[in-house]
C-alpha cells in the first residue's frame, strides 16, 4: 500500500514538474511573442518618424520656392494683391451670360 | 560396475541456466539506460528549478546597442509642422577577420562615403586585434541598402537613433542641434532639453512658437539685406508682443543642423539671443519715454538742436543737423543724440539704469536657447556715460533683449517675457510694468512718424502703419578702446499695426561699412518682410497704394 502511495506521489511530482515546465515555456515563448511584436512596433514608429521627416522635407517652404521656380511661372502672391470680400464686385468684372452649347 | 575416475555430476536446472559470463552486458546496458534516463530527468529537473526561480533569459528583451532608450520627442512649429525627429540611422560596423580584402573593401566604402579617411578606414578593416570595428555613425537607411548592395563581406550594421532636421538650414540657429549621441549641444534642444526628454516620454511632440512660413520671408530677407550690405553677419526676430511668442527668429549666415559639422562655427552661432552689441539709436525711444515717465519733459516742449552741446567737454554731435526747434517727435524722427542726451541728464544716472533694468536689457533674454548672453554693462562714472546711454552706447545687449524692450510699445507700457514655445490661449503671460500707458501711446505716435517721415522710411509699407526706430552704433575697433567708423551695427526695430500694435519686428546687420545706416540697410529689409507676412498675420497693405 505504502509503496504505491509512493509511485503515485512520484507520478504526481512528475506530472507538476512537466507542468511547470510546459507553462514556463509557453510564457517564455508569449514573452518571445510580445516583445518580438514591440521591436515590430518600434521598426514601424521608426519607418513612420522617417516618412514624416520626408513629408515636411518636401514640403518645406523653401523646397517649394525651388520646385515653383524651375516648374512653374509662379510666384507667392503680393499683400497687396489681397481684396476685402466687399471690394470683389468692384475689381473683379461681372459675371457674362453665354449660350450654352448644344 | 564402478566408474574408472571421478565424475562430475550437474543438475537439470545448472543445464538449463546460462553460463555466467554471458549475462553480464546485458545488466550493463540496462544500467546506462538507466543512467541516461536520470542524466536527462535530472536536466529536466535543473531547467525546471531555473525557470521556476530565474525565468527564461532567452525570453527577456535585449536591447539593441546605439538606440537610446530615452527618446527625444519632435518638435513642431505653431501649425504642427515637423522641426526636428528623431529617425532610426546604422553605425557601418566591420569584423576584420571576415574582411577578405581590406584595400578592396576600403576603396569600395570610399566611393559610397569619400568623406572617410582612406588609410585609417583602410587600417581599421585590417585590424585583427579587435572583433569589430566602426566605421561610420549615421547611415541612413538608403546608404545601409547601398553598403547592402555592394556585396562585401565582413561588414555589419548596427542601429542607432539619429536627430533630422527636415527643414534643413531654417530656423537652424532657433532650433540647434544633437552630436551623434543625441545630447544637445545648441539652441532649442539645449534650452528645452528636460522638457523635450520629458514630452518623449509621453509620447507627445513639443510645440514652438516658430511658424516656418513666417520664418522662410524673414531668413531669406535677412539673407537679400545682409548680401545686399556686405555684412558680416546679421540677426532678425519676430514676436507677437502681446503673448510674447518668438514668432520667427533667424541668423545669417545660417547653416545646416543636419551636417552641423561641416558648417564653420561663427555660422552655428544663435546671433540673436547669443550675441551684444552696443545697440546705437534704437534706444532712444526708451530715452524719450523715461523722460516723460519722470516728469522730466512734456510732448509739447521745443529743443533747440542745432545748439553745441558739451557733456565733460566733450561734443555731442548729430549725424545731421536739425534746423529749428525741435520736439520730441523730431528728435525720434530724425535721430538726434544732442536731443537724446540732454533728456538722459535730466533722467539721471539712477533712474536711468532704474528703467533699463525694468525693460530687461541688463538680463539674458528668457528665450530657451542654449546661448542667452546678459549684458555688459560697464558702471556709469560720468555724465558723459549717461549722456551716451541715452543715445545708445556703454551698454552692450542682445537683439533678443532689446525686442523684448520693444514689447512696451504693444502693451501700454508692460514688458512681456520672451519664450519659444506656443502659448495656448489663457496662459498666463509675465508682464513686467516700465512705463505708463499714455508714454508708451506717444512714443508709439513718435516712432510712427519716424517711418512716416524720418529715418525709417524705407520701412513705410501703406496699411500696415509700421512705427520704428533706426540704429547705427558704430563698432569697437579692435584695441577695445576707440570706435571705427566704418563698421557699423546697423538695425531697425519696428512695432505694427501702429493703431493696434501687435508685432514687434528687430533686424540688424553687423559689421556693415561706412554708409550702411540702419534706414538704409536693415529698415528697407522690415518693410519687405511686413509686405510679405502681413496675409500670414491677417493684415491688409493698402492695395491703391502699392
Amino acid at each position: 500500500m505504502r509503496r504505491a502511495l509512493h509511485i503515485i506521489a512520484a507520478i504526481i511530482i512528475v506530472i507538476l514538474v512537466v507542468g511547470l515546465y510546459k507553462a514556463k515555456s509557453d510564457a517564455s515563448k508569449a514573452r518571445a511573442h510580445v516583445h518580438a511584436l514591440e521591436r515590430q512596433i518600434a521598426d514601424t514608429q521608426a519607418d513612420m518618424r522617417a516618412l514624416r521627416a520626408e513629408i515636411a522635407r518636401l514640403e518645406s517652404p523653401e523646397h517649394i520656392a525651388e520646385l515653383a521656380a524651375q516648374h512653374t511661372a509662379l510666384q507667392p502672391g503680393r499683400a497687396g494683391q489681397a481684396l476685402p470680400e466687399r471690394a470683389i464686385d468692384t475689381a473683379l468684372p461681372p459675371p457674362q451670360m453665354r449660350r450654352a452649347s448644344p | 560396475m564402478k566408474p574408472a575416475g571421478p565424475l562430475n555430476f550437474v543438475t537439470e536446472e545448472e543445464i538449463a541456466a546460462p553460463p555466467r559470463f554471458e549475462a553480464a552486458p546485458a545488466r550493463n546496458g540496462v544500467r546506462f539506460l538507466a543512467i541516461a534516463i536520470f542524466i536527462v530527468l535530472l536536466l529536466l529537473a535543473g531547467r525546471a528549478v531555473q525557470l521556476a526561480f530565474a525565468g527564461d533569459p532567452l525570453a527577456e528583451p535585449r536591447h539593441q546597442p546605439g538606440v537610446a532608450v530615452t527618446q527625444r520627442a519632435d518638435l513642431v512649429d505653431r501649425n504642427g509642422v515637423l522641426l526636428a525627429t528623431t529617425v532610426r540611422a546604422y553605425i557601418l560596423t566591420a569584423t576584420p577577420s571576415r574582411v577578405w580584402d581590406a584595400h578592396a573593401t576600403a576603396q569600395a566604402l570610399l566611393r559610397l562615403f569619400p568623406e572617410l579617411d582612406a588609410a585609417q578606414l583602410e587600417r581599421r578593416l585590417s585590424d585583427k586585434d579587435h572583433d569589430v570595428v566602426y566605421l561610420r555613425r549615421g547611415l541612413s537607411p538608403d546608404e545601409r541598402a547601398r553598403v547592402l548592395a555592394l556585396g562585401l563581406g565582413g561588414l555589419g550594421f548596427t542601429p542607432e537613433d539619429k536627430r533630422d532636421y527636415p527643414q534643413g538650414t531654417l530656423a537652424a540657429a532657433a532650433l540647434g542641434f544633437t552630436n551623434v549621441d543625441l545630447e544637445p549641444m545648441a539652441g532649442v534642444e539645449y534650452g528645452l532639453n528636460r522638457v523635450i526628454r520629458e514630452a518623449g516620454a509621453h509620447g507627445s511632440p513639443v510645440r514652438l512658437s516658430l511658424d516656418v512660413r513666417l520664418q522662410y520671408v524673414v531668413e531669406s530677407e535677412l539673407a537679400r539685406a545682409a548680401l545686399a550690405a556686405h555684412a558680416g553677419g546679421g540677426d532678425a526676430i519676430l514676436l507677437d508682443a502681446r503673448s510674447g511668442e518668438t514668432l520667427a527668429m533667424a541668423s545669417w549666415p545660417s547653416f545646416d543642423p543636419n551636417a552641423f559639422a561641416s558648417s564653420p562655427e561663427d555660422a552655428r552661432r544663435d546671433r540673436v539671443a547669443g550675441d551684444v552689441h552696443e545697440l546705437g539709436s534704437t534706444i532712444k525711444p526708451f530715452t524719450l519715454a523715461m523722460a516723460l515717465d519722470d516728469h522730466k519733459t512734456t510732448p509739447d516742449e521745443r529743443f533747440d538742436l542745432m545748439q553745441p552741446f558739451l557733456v565733460d567737454g566733450q561734443a555731442i554731435t548729430d549725424y545731421e543737423d536739425i534746423r529749428g526747434m525741435s520736439g520730441l517727435r523730431e528728435i525720434l524722427a530724425y535721430s538726434s543724440n544732442r536731443g537724446a542726451a540732454r533728456l538722459a541728464l535730466r533722467v539721471g544716472a539712477q533712474r536711468q539704469q532704474y528703467y533699463l533694468d525694468r525693460l530687461g536689457l541688463f538680463a539674458p533674454s528668457s528665450l530657451e536657447t542654449g546661448r542667452r548672453q546678459p549684458a555688459i554693462a560697464p558702471a556709469v562714472r560720468s555724465l558723459r556715460d549717461v549722456a551716451g546711454r541715452g543715445f545708445g552706447y556703454g551698454l552692450a545687449a542682445t537683439p533678443a533683449a532689446l525686442a523684448g524692450a520693444y514689447t512696451v510699445f504693444a502693451n501700454n507700457g508692460q514688458r512681456v517675457s520672451l519664450t519659444l514655445l506656443a502659448r495656448a490661449p489663457g496662459d498666463p503671460v509675465e508682464r513686467t510694468p516700465v512705463f505708463s500707458p499714455q508714454t508708451a501711446r506717444i512714443i508709439l505716435d513718435d516712432m510712427r512718424a519716424t517711418v512716416m517721415q524720418g529715418t525709417g522710411k524705407a520701412a513705410d509699407i501703406p496699411g500696415l502703419e509700421i512705427a520704428g526706430k533706426t540704429g547705427t552704433a558704430e563698432k569697437l575697433g579692435d584695441d577695445r578702446t576707440s570706435y571705427e567708423e566704418g563698421r557699423n551695427f546697423s538695425s531697425f526695430a519696428a512695432v505694427f499695426p501702429a493703431s493696434d500694435p501687435r508685432y514687434v519686428m528687430l533686424l540688424s546687420l553687423d559689421d556693415v561699412g561706412q554708409g550702411g545706416a540702419g534706414g538704409m540697410t536693415a529698415a528697407p529689409a522690415v518693410g519687405r518682410i511686413a509686405e510679405r507676412i502681413a496675409p500670414m498675420l491677417g493684415l491688409r497693405v493698402t492695395r491703391a497704394a502699392r
